[in-house]
């Protein structure tokens, strides 16, 4: 029975932009649209997930990894011409280099003042990106990035990036899932449960805190890359801390350190805002309530509530 | 040579001596217990001899090896295996997993093995779980092993975290108040494990309030008082020893 949902809801998936051209003939591109950023938010959240669900640091330093997989990605895309193949994973690369450069002096940080250290990671990058002119044109934005190409296969039309965005995403579940069990997912979560136990079991917190934090920061890293070359623009604002606002809202109301908790809290997170803008006005009023719901409703996520009516109705 | 010595260790905190001068040599195959009134040093002691805090003083060596100031995890791969005070568990795994992370780093260290599942791997997994199942029979806890370790009793999860610093076969094992808050059928069932250590050949260092126990396991008793050693010797000499009354009793 597993398999045969499994199989029906990928093809689905897959599917998805036949689908819509057939339902909604006339909302199609901008239905593409959100599906894209859907599958974007959900493979950046699932990577979010891993630090802050899995080895249990708050750290709010993810828009950082984001914008320095994007501005390096589409500057070396820009202005020194390379292609996507090569842009792409030089993007992933420096994210993850910033992230071990970072993660050393942070790690020393305990709960709060590591939150507050990696707040100062995400801000300073910010920053920069707005005043070094020079290099990242600050308010001006990187323009004219090149839209994805790997040999003869060019990604222009929305559906081709949508498939792009949907491979990205499975391609990050899979991480993700041989991440967190098995051994090393039992390493990673004996550190969030009890550091100083992990210790006397000869876990290395340190050693664990850093993998999880340098391989989320890559998949962040290439995360932004796929980003900037769909939408073609990046702007400072890309990398403000409303972006992990909107993850921890992501992960904290789907279902923190579960694989379909985190995907279910992207799908819902994304959609639910442009759902909203059928009532502009009242949009972010009627957005905060059912924050406020679900807080209340299900106050350990969507995916603990789906399981617990799944029970019940059995 | 002695398996584990400590030589003129000393740990301050804020001017306060917790610990001084503090000499101990504990030879292989030997159960010692460490007494002394609360605040006397006992905890401190543990905690800077297995690295989780810095001595500002003397040395610690193992099996010959200098071990001052190594990281908690590296003593702890060496073969020095310990409990804590306050019952420590991993309350969100299950106890057959708190079992297994003890032995995992143990059995291989390669990440990417791991994330791969080599057949070697796969193996190493198989014979952990054998030795976990093995480990939670014999502290009665069998029927809980899927259990999240969170939810168990509070004399449960002791027994669990017993029975995990077994899991990777410590030859040095530093129990840190086994016996507190465990009911009697239970203590009597974790001094016959204490005692099938010894006859493994395992070396014990144990801090411990209960003195039935301490009377009963040990070969050898330290006592400290103000952080410093005031007598060593045999149980029974102990007992009758006018200082340790004296530091228990007042005058």
């Amino acid at each position: 029975m597993r398999p045969v949902r499994w199989t029906a809801g990928l093809l689905l998936l897959v599917a998805a932009p036949w689908i819509v051209t057939e339902l909604v003939p006339n909302q199609q591109r901008y239905i593409l649209h959100v599906l894209i950023f859907t599958a974007l938010y959900g493979a950046l959240a699932l990577s979010y997930d891993l630090v802050v669900g899995h080895v249990g640091s708050l750290s709010l330093a993810h828009p950082a990894f984001f914008g320095i997989g994007a501005y390096g990605s589409a500057l070396l895309g820009t202005e020194a011409g390379w292609p996507f193949a090569l842009a792409l994973p030089a993007g992933i690369a420096l994210a993850a280099l910033a992230a071990l450069a970072v993660g050393v002096p942070m790690f020393r940080l305990t709960e709060h003042s590591f939150a507050m250290g990696t707040l100062g990671v995400a801000l300073v990058t910010q920053i920069v990106a707005t005043n070094w002119v020079d290099v990242t044109r600050g308010p001006l934005c990187v323009t004219g990035i090149p839209k994805p190409q790997v040999g003869a296969l060019r990604i222009v039309t929305l559906p081709g990036f949508y498939w792009m965005a949907l491979a990205a995403v499975a391609l990050v579940a899979l991480l993700y899932h041989a991440l967190t069990t098995f051994r090393l997912g039992r390493a990673f979560h004996a550190v969030r449960d009890n550091e100083a136990l992990a210790a006397s079991a000869a876990v290395d917190p340190l050693k664990y805190r850093m993998l999880a934090f340098a391989i989320a920061a890559a998949v962040a890293g290439g995360v932004g890359a796929l980003y900037v070359s769909y939408v073609g623009v990046l702007c400072p604002g890309e990398l403000a801390v409303s972006l992990t606002v909107n993850l921890l809202v992501m992960i904290f109301l789907g279902g923190v350190g579960s694989l379909r908790g985190v995907l279910i809290g992207a799908a819902a997170f994304t959609a639910l805002p442009e759902l909203l803008r059928m009532a502009p006005t009242w949009r972010m009023v009627i957005y905060g309530l059912l924050l406020l719901v679900v807080v209340i409703r299900a106050p350990d996520g969507l995916d603990a509530l789906l399981r617990r009516r799944v029970a019940a109705s059995r | 040579m002695a398996l584990f010595e400590v030589q003129g260790l000393t740990r301050r905190f804020l001017g306060v001596v917790a610990v001084d001068h503090v000499d101990l040599a504990v030879e292989a195959g030997q159960i010692v217990s460490l007494i002394g009134p609360n605040g006397s040093g006992k905890t401190t002691l543990f905690n800077c001899v297995t690295g989780y805090l810095a001595p500002d003083g003397g040395r610690v060596v193992f099996r010959g090896r200098d071990v001052t100031r190594l990281a908690p995890h590296r003593i702890a791969r060496l073969g020095v295996g310990r409990t804590f005070q306050l019952v420590s568990v991993f309350p969100r795994l299950t106890a057959l997993e708190n079992l297994l992370t003890f032995l995992q780093q143990h059995q291989e260290e390669n990440i990417a093995a791991r994330l791969v599942r080599t057949r070697g791997v796969r193996r190493h997994e198989a014979q952990a779980i054998d030795r976990a199942l093995a480990l939670l029979e014999s502290v009665g806890l069998s029927s809980r092993a899927d259990a999240l370790a969170g939810s168990l009793s509070y004399g449960q999860r002791k027994l669990l975290a017993f029975a995990a610093a077994l899991m990777p076969d410590p030859d040095l094992l530093l129990l840190d108040e086994p016996a507190a808050a465990v009911n009697p059928t239970m203590i009597n069932q974790m001094k016959e494990q204490i005692r099938g250590l010894h006859r493994q050949g395992k070396t014990v260092l144990l801090v411990e309030h209960n003195m039935d126990v301490v009377m009963d396991i040990s070969e050898r008793v330290v006592v400290l008082d103000h952080g410093q050693k005031i007598a060593e010797g045999a149980p029974e000499a102990i007992r009758r020893d006018p200082k340790v009354i004296e530091a228990y009793f007042g005058r």
